[in-house]
């Protein structure tokens, strides 16, 4: 009996030690808060008239005092050390979308760029019109030689959701763009607009090799909360 | 022959040989639950598939006998068939004193190796066949219909597969579109790590490397809307690596090569 | 039997003067000392690469913008000054610096660093006694196990939440690949660690390794590579599978620096582990230990052993590049710069398929020791089950490109390598072979070792069916890089490998620990494991079947019944091994104690006091007949002969008349 008892207990501290482990992973490798995209009434679509939201991205090539970096625990930061010279999405990269709306994306960019790998994320693809504005012009690509970074939404793994792609290259900075105050040159707005479809779960990274190690698509590339992040749609 | 005769009048044996044609059965009857498994997603799209499924068939069956027979003797032993000594008491005697048996070893070596020598040919034989099937090696005249393939480039990137129709004016897309019953051939690479270009329910597969150009193909024969999956861990999102093949009659497909700007050659 | 027999007088050997107290610098090592001076030394080490590498390319340079492999060159020089420090804390360089200044060591100090009349202390020293070393090996080897299952758990709890990510896909990816480069190592040492150790010196009727100090460098360098891997979680983690596939490997954070350390320094472990068992093996069998009297559990020490020394090199060799790689910057691996995915992968399977040997191996030739001595029958075809590991052995080497193809490196060479691959099923069949004759007409004494037999020809024969699945290239096409090859590995290293070893180690732990496995305890953890293992694997294999691909967290909701399944099985599996665990430390204090002979067989280490006495034999044995020599003569034939003498005596009779 005695030893059933030992049996049990040692059965027990096994578990506790998964479970604690779980837990205390699981919270530091949280991502950023969700953030929702802004309610902005209905829009005329050529579908007719849909939900409208509204959602505001920038994208900054470092963290420095004016714009400390994304909101995960800095044990996650530390961990991959270096992190606060990595570029990243703010405010956040976990993004929240309406169901069968048309949401306008508006991305402030400050990062410097170059030359992207596959000349076909120069180009918007899946918005309205496969068209995007930069700086208030409508444009349908980007020269491939002056890319920054891309913000590429596309499917999970379920095979009865629709497939949805969105793909957009975000203009880069002049390597020698003068600083303002806050530290960044003055930003390159674009705007974009799509449709989104039944309620289900995404994924979204940029495109564009902006990190470290192999080809660059290492570090801030491969990190949660930098370059990639989630889309739910609800 | 009399020695076996004998030998078969053993009663272990007999037994034995009656576990061994029950769990014969059973293995077949698995091999039939192993297929409908692999069709849950919509079933073979393709004849490489079909040359697949039948091959699981065939090793399952041609296999079967001789795992039966270890299991069959694996049971009777468990069983008690010869007897046993419970863990709490201690033999007291010992088996008999077999230390070999220059038949039984002939017999296992030679079946063995017989069954080797078929699973050899069959795969083989099985490979040739889905080999020409898939890199062309078919000479365009000898094609029953001479149809003009479809040649698309893919390339993989972490963490997204893209197609480029090189035949129709450099269209690229997210989505794989193919008309049925064309043979399709594809020209795969990665520009960064290795990943894995898997169309599950056509039964193709090859590595996407940096640096190379890796070649596959087949012919749809299903319409409908299948599965590409990335099989070689590429990284973060290397479960978000899906795409979807949508295989459509070929008036379908020169429309929708039309609306993404292309034209069509043929 | 073997009779115990003097053969050689006492000698006098002249000793070199000693110098000191006997054991010198290692009388003050041990695992403390040599943690301290481990962590000192890497932190010297970082402080004195970050000035030089600051001095040469700028201040930051460990930025990585300055110096690109700035912090890896960091990183590496800090592990590298861990393992230096480490083992020059436990004193393992004491030998060779005394060498150097000329005061050899005497047979004073061989004692000590023997740990003769030292009690508890000596495990936690550089000690060369065989036995020692066994039980180092035994415990590490648990440690590893702990690990290992601690991840398997997470990476369960992952895939059976399919509705969400618990982890984020970086940290899974790092805890898949983590499980797995534990999980092998720990299988590679289970058995010839702590058996090939303990008791293949006893059973070879000799007193120690031929290099007893080697062998203490072996398990202390293996110690000294584990904290490296680990650490790589705290570090970014590996962000890749076991395979850590170039150029994805390159992609990782510091962690990858870990892997890579761990894997070189485990190497030179196990490459003189080789050594030293196959030179004990080969050289210091006892007086009458012809090649057709040794063990086959020997056998298999002898040729996984060889397996290892010949291939780990290769993995190691492939490490020490893709560091190059991340530090010096080279273009091994580097297609933009010349270099070759196909070389990284070719290196990798070059010993990764030889490995699965190097684990199989030893778990079935102990399972072939100790089956004769639990049907009180010899070991049936004792030369075929030799032909057959050595079978194994030789085709090991020429199997590898099976893991290759789908990489579309020479598809070509699918054809000689399917070849390879399914003739390597036949010396494989000479072992089930051997087992099922050894069994037949046997009545089996139903103690754990031997139920762990029964298990382990389950999932061999499940593993094995399906390797001929995978083995045939067309099959492969559908099935490489899905759950199936997960499953079907998992029943081979597990199912055959691991639960094989928890029979072998139930047979040797009297003779090692002083006191039986408890038989009750063992028993419910081994089965519950067991059973929690074929819900989980073959439910694994539906998954595959399904289409489900491999190291994904999020998939398709048609794998989602299947995984809950495996979930479940999978803490089945933890619980089983948990109360296994709970019957070895249980045993290990409170077991029954031990006899001389604990089962009743005729191996050489059953001649022997439990527990074995510190020069193993008081007077070497000479072996004068084969270790399985039991059994009555067969009824059978008796029944045929006497059927013949009456007709003889019948055809004598009537020819007389």
């Amino acid at each position: 009996m005695k030893r059933a008892l030992f049996a049990f207990l040692t059965v027990l501290i096994g578990v506790a030690v998964v479970a604690a482990t779980a837990l205390f992973v699981s919270r530091n490798g949280a991502e950023p808060p969700t953030l929702a995209a802004t309610p902005a009434g209905t829009a005329q679509t050529a579908s007719g008239e849909v939900k409208h939201a509204t959602l505001e991205l920038s994208v900054f090539p470092n963290a420095s005092a004016s714009q400390p970096g994304p909101d995960i625990p800095t044990s996650t930061t530390t961990m991959v050390a270096n992190a606060q010279q990595w570029p990243f999405y703010s405010p956040s990269t976990s993004i929240q979308l309406p169901a069968n709306a048309l949401v306008t994306v508006t991305i402030h960019q400050y990062d410097t760029g170059g030359q992207i790998y596959n000349n076909w994320f120069a180009q918007p693809t899946g918005t309205i019109d496969n068209k995007m504005t930069v700086d208030g012009k409508e444009v349908t690509s980007i020269p491939p030689a002056n890319v920054a970074h891309t913000f590429t939404i596309h499917q999970y793994p379920e095979s009865n959701e629709p497939a949805w792609y969105v793909s957009v290259p975000l203009p880069a900075q002049a390597d020698n763009a003068a600083n303002e105050a806050n530290g960044y040159p003055k930003p390159i707005d674009v705007t974009f607009s799509f449709m989104t479809g039944a309620p289900g779960n995404y994924v979204w990274n940029c495109e564009f090799p902006c990190g470290t190690g192999y080809v660059q698509f290492g570090g801030p590339m491969s990190q949660r909360g930098f370059m990639s992040g989630t889309v739910t749609v609800v | 022959m009399h020695l076996v005769k004998e030998w078969l009048q053993r009663p272990y044996v007999r037994r034995i040989l009656w576990i061994t044609v029950a769990i014969t059965a059973v293995i077949i009857a698995l091999s039939f639950v192993m297929v409908a498994f692999m069709n849950q997603s919509g079933g073979p799209a393709s004849s490489i598939m079909d040359e697949i499924e039948k091959t699981m068939f065939v090793l399952t069956i041609a296999c079967a006998p001789l795992m039966a027979a270890t299991l069959a003797v694996l049971t009777y032993s468990w069983w008690g068939g010869w007897g046993s000594v419970a863990a709490t008491d201690a033999p007291t005697e010992d088996g008999p004193g077999i230390k070999t048996n220059g038949v039984a070893v002939v017999t296992w070596i030679t079946i063995c190796s017989l069954l080797a020598g078929f699973l050899v040919v069959w795969g083989l034989v099985e490979l040739a066949t889905i080999t020409s099937s898939s890199y062309g090696s078919v000479p365009a005249n000898q094609q029953p219909n001479s149809v003009k393939p479809v040649d698309v480039n893919v390339t993989a990137q972490q963490w997204l597969w893209s197609f480029e129709y090189p035949d129709s004016g450099k269209i690229t897309s997210s989505v794989l579109v193919l008309p049925v019953n064309v043979p399709a051939y594809f020209n795969v690479t990665s520009l960064d790590v290795v990943h894995s270009f898997w169309v599950v329910e056509e039964g193709v597969k090859i590595d996407a490397n940096p640096g190379a150009i890796t070649n596959t193909g087949f012919t749809p024969t299903k319409l409908g809307t299948f599965n590409v999956r990335c099989a070689e861990l590429c990284g973060l999102h290397h479960a978000y690596m899906e795409t979807q093949v949508k295989v459509v009659t070929q008036e379908q497909f020169n429309s929708w090569i039309r609306e993404q700007g292309g034209n069509k050659t043929s | 039997m073997s009779t115990a027999v003097a053969i050689h007088e006492e000698a006098h050997v002249p000793q070199p003067k000693q110098v000191g107290r006997p054991g010198g610098f290692l009388r003050r090592t041990n695992f403390l000392t040599a943690l301290i001076s481990g962590v000192v030394t890497a932190g010297v080490f970082w402080v004195v690469t970050d000035k030089i590498t600051t001095a040469v390319a700028g201040a930051g340079a460990t930025n990585s913008m300055a110096l690109p492999s700035g912090l890896n060159i960091n990183i590496t020089m800090m592990y590298i000054g861990w393992v230096i420090g480490f083992m020059a804390g436990i004193g393992a360089f004491a030998g060779p610096i005394r060498w150097f200044l000329g005061h050899d060591l005497t047979h004073a100090d061989a004692e000590y660093m023997a740990g003769k009349d030292m009690g508890r202390e000596k495990f936690w020293k550089f000690t060369t006694d065989h036995k020692v070393v066994g039980i180092q090996y035994l415990v590490v080897t648990l440690i590893l196990f702990g690990f290992g299952g601690l991840l398997a758990m997470l990476i369960r709890t992952e895939l059976g939440a399919t509705w969400t990510e618990v982890f984020n896909p970086n940290f899974y990816n790092s805890i898949i690949g983590t499980h797995g480069i534990v999980m092998v190592i720990a299988m590679i040492i289970v058995i010839s660690g702590p058996i090939g150790n303990f008791i293949v010196p006893i059973m070879c009727g000799a007193r120690d390794m031929a290099f007893p100090r080697l062998n203490a460098l072996s398990i202390w360098l293996l110690v000294a590579a584990v904290p490296p891997l680990v650490s790589n979680l705290l570090m970014g983690g590996i962000r890749d599978g076991w395979t850590v596939y170039q150029p994805l490997a390159d992609q990782a954070p510091i962690g990858m620096i870990g892997y890579q350390i761990c894997i070189i320094t485990f190497a030179f472990s196990t490459g003189i582990a080789s050594v030293n068992l196959i030179t004990t093996i080969v050289r210091m069998r006892a007086a009458g230990m012809t090649w057709s009297r040794t063990p086959i559990l020997v056998y298999g020490i002898l040729g996984s052993s060889i397996m290892g020394l010949v291939w780990f090199p290769m993995y190691q060799y492939s490490q020490i590049l893709a560091l190059s790689d991340r530090t010096l910057l080279t273009s091994f691996f580097v297609p933009a710069s010349g270099g070759s995915v196909w070389l990284y992968e070719n290196l990798f399977w070059l010993l990764g398929h030889p490995e699965v040997y190097v684990i199989v191996i030893p778990a079935t030739a102990g399972m072939l020791e100790y089956l004769p001595v639990f049907v009180r029958k010899p070991l049936f075809s004792y030369r075929l089950a030799v032909a057959g590991i050595f079978g194994v052995v030789g085709l090991s080497a020429v199997v590898w490109v099976h893991h290759m193809y789908m990489t579309g490196w020479a598809p070509q060479s699918n054809y000689p390598f399917m070849l390879s691959t399914e003739m390597i099923s036949i010396p494989f069949s000479f072992l089930v072979l051997v087992v099922l004759g050894t069994m037949w007409r046997g009545k089996p004494w139903k103690r754990l070792p031997m139920m762990a037999v029964y298990a382990v020809v389950w999932n061999k024969v499940i593993g094995g069916i399906t390797g001929v699945f995978l083995s045939d290239t067309p099959v492969d096409q559908y099935m490489h890089g899905s759950m199936f090859v997960v499953a079907h590995f998992h029943y081979m290293l597990m199912g055959a490998g691991l639960f094989g070893a928890m029979g072998v180690t139930a047979y040797f732990f009297p003779k090692m620990i002083g006191r039986y496995l408890d038989e009750f305890w063992g028993s419910v953890g081994f089965w519950t494991a067991f059973a929690g293992f074929q819900v989980t694997f073959m439910s694994m294999f539906v998954a595959g079947l399904q289409g489900m691909p491999r190291r994904v967290l999020q998939f398709d909701s048609l794998f989602n019944i299947s995984n809950w399944i495996s979930t479940i099985g999978a803490y089945i599996i933890g619980i089983g091994m948990l109360i296994f665990l709970y019957a070895i430390i249980e045993s290990w204090r409170n077991g029954i104690p031990a006899p001389d002979n604990p089962w009743g067989g005729k191996t050489l280490e059953n001649f022997t006091t439990t527990p074995v006495p510190h020069e193993n034999f008081p007077v070497l044995p000479v072996v004068t007949s084969g270790p399985y020599d039991f059994g009555t003569p067969d009824p059978y034939e008796l029944a045929d002969d006497a059927i013949m003498q009456q007709t003889e005596g019948a055809e004598k009779v009537s020819a007389q008349s």
